[in-house]
């Protein structure tokens, strides 16, 4: 397991730089991004609902084409090209906030969508899966304690239940990378901090690198090994949970009156 | 003082003209329906005094019809299952024709404008000629008898659940689409576990009802040569045996009756 | 977490997955076999054959080209029976509606005098909306004589079925808070009925009927064919006169007209709802 202080030294697995999105040319989600990720690190970005937080995210894994900027993995330019988009897709897994699991179907079901994107298309329409396969999700789902609930439909489930299969899900991609996008904004308090709980301890026994979208402050100090603090498109913040001042929390969530004026012109 | 009071009074006065003539536009509207329905019925034929004449000739014709004859009962079994038969196989092939084209026509599924428009116009088209219609096209090109009726209900329903289908698509719960995306699932494996799953019942539930009115069309495609009891309901009509007409009719409310009850029995188990 | 009674765990599951997948297979099998057997007897008995279809295509071919060029100059003519097919429509669902009203809360649960006047009323409705318009026609026909007023009281009946049953689900499933709340003013039945289950169902009941007559219009295209008006008695006419491009006109005309009442009676709904 990787010790905490040792992220500061791990070599960066993902660099976004210069990373905008506008919409219709008027609407600016993202104005110039400049993140530097480290390998294994659970970094969570913090901010209000409507600082671009998603949209990041979205852009990340390119379910969202940004209009500006670029981003690394590994050193490999991902922006851009859309011949590979299932190969590079498949090594970012994703947690939402609605859990979209697809209700009718089994958990294991819903865990073995996470390694469609390894098959052929023509292999897996009629619901086909190797035993290797098989095996990898079973044992996603025993990492986060679901193995018991392999076989009942994804709508008997809790919400934290339901989350907890959508984590698997995304580890069955192995994946070097997991977006979390507000992972737990749908869950009561001590459910959310269970979900966080196992979201954490299995990326580090994986050495999986997770970007966790929060909006709420007390999760974020108990969790993050670092912090990005986003506001209105921007990076306004980044350090530990000790730098998390009350005058840095005032910046990421209360809008400054100069920065009216550039959402005007720009 | 007494300017404002003029003002008032007279700002009254113009209220009360506006309502006035408001009124008036109104009667004119109802007198204009009244006409255009006048004059709608009198192309039909549509007079009090015929309609009263209508009721009790038309008692008159039910009533022969009791008692049923019901040892004509041995000679409509078999077309009455046949009607079935062409109700169910008319349900199967529309489900064949409709499914893809209704993907196709979904617009959450396919970005291409044409390729949508298309689809849709060939649905539209195919919803659009009715299915005595497309019995009489099926006829002259396999001969008659029930098939030719399978293929016509076929198109017809085939067109209408195509649509149908299309908005179940669109309707379908967005996240778990971009969830399956987000994995690298492709196209088809997305459509295949994100979207079928999830619209599965509302496609069962529409070709249920659509078996049930495909049962009803089906027992008049025999009147074009397309099988099923419209034949010996046609026949026995023209013959003037009501007696026969009867037990046919009351065989179709049971049919129908006991297949209503079997799809409202499927329908509650089915989410 | 030890190594061990982790894989113990997944193996379990795995032994687990592959029983449950036997069981589905098993159940699927069964069920794919029983699907299979009533399609294949079915089709069997329906004559079902791909040959025929592919040996049929030259023949329909033959029947299409022959119905082209649609000949455009018997348009003069169908234009009467193209108007006399919407006042079928029009005149036949007005019926239905005018009929279908007091049906409806006689044959809906909480407004039916009595639960012997519930279950008659149901049954009556059941079996207007089990026996087809061309059935109603046919009869009527034989009664008053060929023309479009056997097909007004074909549509008219038919279309109180399907009307008075939905009117009537309405009426069941209105709010009954606001019912209550009439019912306490000390409002009579009828009162209640008019101020407190009506206003409830009135927008629904005026988009059904709408659709109605969207159905009506497609319905009276072809009442034609058993001799009760409308352009379907054209269509059949001129087929057994072999004047195919003739046909070819009335289906063209029918087609279009479907498809404008389709427009028409969608944009009014989406105005109503």
């Amino acid at each position: 397991m990787l010790m905490p202080g040792s992220t500061q030294s791990a070599p960066t697995i993902l660099s976004v730089r210069g990373l905008s999105k506008s919409y219709s040319g008027t609407i600016h989600a993202l104005r110039g991004i400049d993140i530097e990720v480290k390998e294994g690190e659970f970094l969570v970005i913090l901010g209000p609902s409507g600082a671009g937080k998603s949209t990041l995210m979205r852009c990340i894994n390119r379910l969202v084409e940004p209009t500006d900027g670029k981003i690394l993995h590994n050193d490999v330019e991902m922006t851009g090209k859309r011949r590979n988009l299932r190969a590079v897709r498949r090594q970012f897994g994703m947690v939402f906030q609605q859990f979209n699991l697809v209700k009718r179907l089994s958990v294991l079901t819903n865990v073995l969508t996470g390694r469609l994107a390894y098959r052929s298309t023509w292999r897996s329409l009629f619901y086909n899966f190797s035993k290797e396969d098989k095996r990898i999700a079973i044992e996603c789902l025993a990492r986060v304690n679901m193995d018991h609930k392999a076989f009942q439909r994804a709508d008997t489930l809790s919400g934290g239940e339901q989350q907890r299969v959508a984590i698997a899900r995304a580890l069955a991609q192995q994946p070097t990378i997991i977006l979390a996008d507000e992972p737990v904004a749908s869950l009561d308090p001590k459910i959310a901090r269970q979900v966080l709980t196992y979201l954490k301890q299995v990326t580090q026994e994986l050495g999986i690198t997770v970007l966790c979208n929060l909006h709420q402050v007390e999760y974020t100090r108990e969790f993050a090994e670092r912090i990005i603090g986003m506001s209105r498109g921007k990076v306004v913040f980044e350090g530990t949970a000790a730098d998390l001042t009350d005058e840095i929390l005032h910046r990421i969530y209360y809008r400054d009156p100069d920065e009216q004026d550039d959402k005007d012109h720009s | 003082m007494s300017t404002n009071v003029q003002a008032q009074t007279q700002s009254i006065f113009d209220e009360l003209a506006a309502r006035q003539t408001w009124r008036f536009k109104h009667i004119v509207y109802i007198a204009l329906i009244g006409a255009f329905l006048a004059w709608c019925a009198d192309g039909v034929n549509l007079r009090p005094r015929e309609v009263f004449n209508a009721v009790p000739i038309i008692a008159d014709y039910f009533g022969r019809m009791w008692p049923p004859k019901w040892g004509f009962v041995e000679a409509i079994w078999k077309p009455s299952i046949e009607t079935i038969y062409v109700a169910l196989w008319g349900n199967v092939i529309a489900t064949i024709v409709g499914l893809p084209l209704g993907i196709l026509a979904a617009s959450t599924v396919t970005q291409s404008r044409i390729l949508r428009g298309g689809a849709m116009g060939i649905l539209n088209v195919f919803r659009s000629i009715s299915e005595l219609i497309w019995a009489i096209l099926f006829v002259a090109a396999v001969g008659l008898g029930p098939f030719p009726g399978a293929l016509a209900l076929g198109m017809n329903y085939g067109g209408i659940l195509g649509r149908l289908y299309a908005e179940a698509i669109e309707n379908v719960d967005k996240g778990p689409i971009e969830a399956m995306e987000a994995t690298g699932a492709s196209k088809l494996q997305v459509i295949m576990f994100a979207i079928l799953p999830q619209a599965m019942p509302q496609f069962v539930t529409y070709n249920l009802y659509w078996f049930e009115v495909g049962v009803r069309s089906a027992t008049v495609l025999g009147m074009v040569g397309a099988g099923g009891i419209g034949f010996e309901l046609i026949t026995s009509i023209r013959l003037f045996e009501w007696r026969e007409v009867g037990v046919i009719l009351l065989f179709i409310l049971g049919m129908v009756t006991i297949i209503d009850m079997t799809s409202t029995y499927i329908r509650g188990r089915l989410y | 977490m030890g190594s061990v009674t982790f894989e113990d765990a997944v193996n379990a599951a795995m032994r687990l997955e592959a029983q449950a997948r036997t069981r589905r297979y098993i159940k699927l099998s069964a069920w794919a076999a029983l699907a299979v057997a009533a399609l294949w007897y079915s089709a069997h008995q329906i004559k079902f054959s791909l040959a025929a279809v592919i040996h049929g295509v030259p023949f329909m071919w033959d029947f299409i080209t022959r119905l082209f060029p649609p000949d455009l100059g018997y348009l003069t003519v169908l234009g009467g029976a193209t108007v006399e097919t919407v006042q079928i429509a029009i005149w036949g669902t007005l019926l239905a509606i005018i009929f279908s009203i007091p049906l409806a809360f006689l044959g809906a649960r909480n407004t039916s005098p009595h639960i012997v006047v519930f279950h008659l009323t149901r049954l009556l409705l059941n079996s207007l909306r089990a026996i087809n318009e061309l059935v109603f026609a046919l009869i009527f026909v034989s009664a008053v004589g060929l023309g479009p007023f056997a097909g007004v009281l074909a549509v008219a009946l038919h279309a109180t079925g399907m009307l008075a049953k939905f009117c009537a689900e309405e009426i069941e499933g209105v709010d009954k808070g606001q019912v209550e709340a009439q019912m306490a003013t000390g409002a009579s039945r009828m009162q209640v009925i008019l101020f407190g289950v009506a206003p409830q169902i009135v927008p629904q009941f005026i988009g059904y009927a709408i659709y109605r007559l969207d159905v009506s219009i497609r319905s009276a295209t072809v009442l034609g064919l058993v001799g009760a008006g409308g352009l379907g008695f054209s269509l059949i006419q001129t087929m057994k006169l072999f004047k195919y491009h003739q046909t070819a006109t009335c289906i063209l005309v029918i087609f279009l007209l479907v498809l404008i009442s389709d427009w028409i009676c969608g944009k009014l709904r989406r105005r109503v709802i």
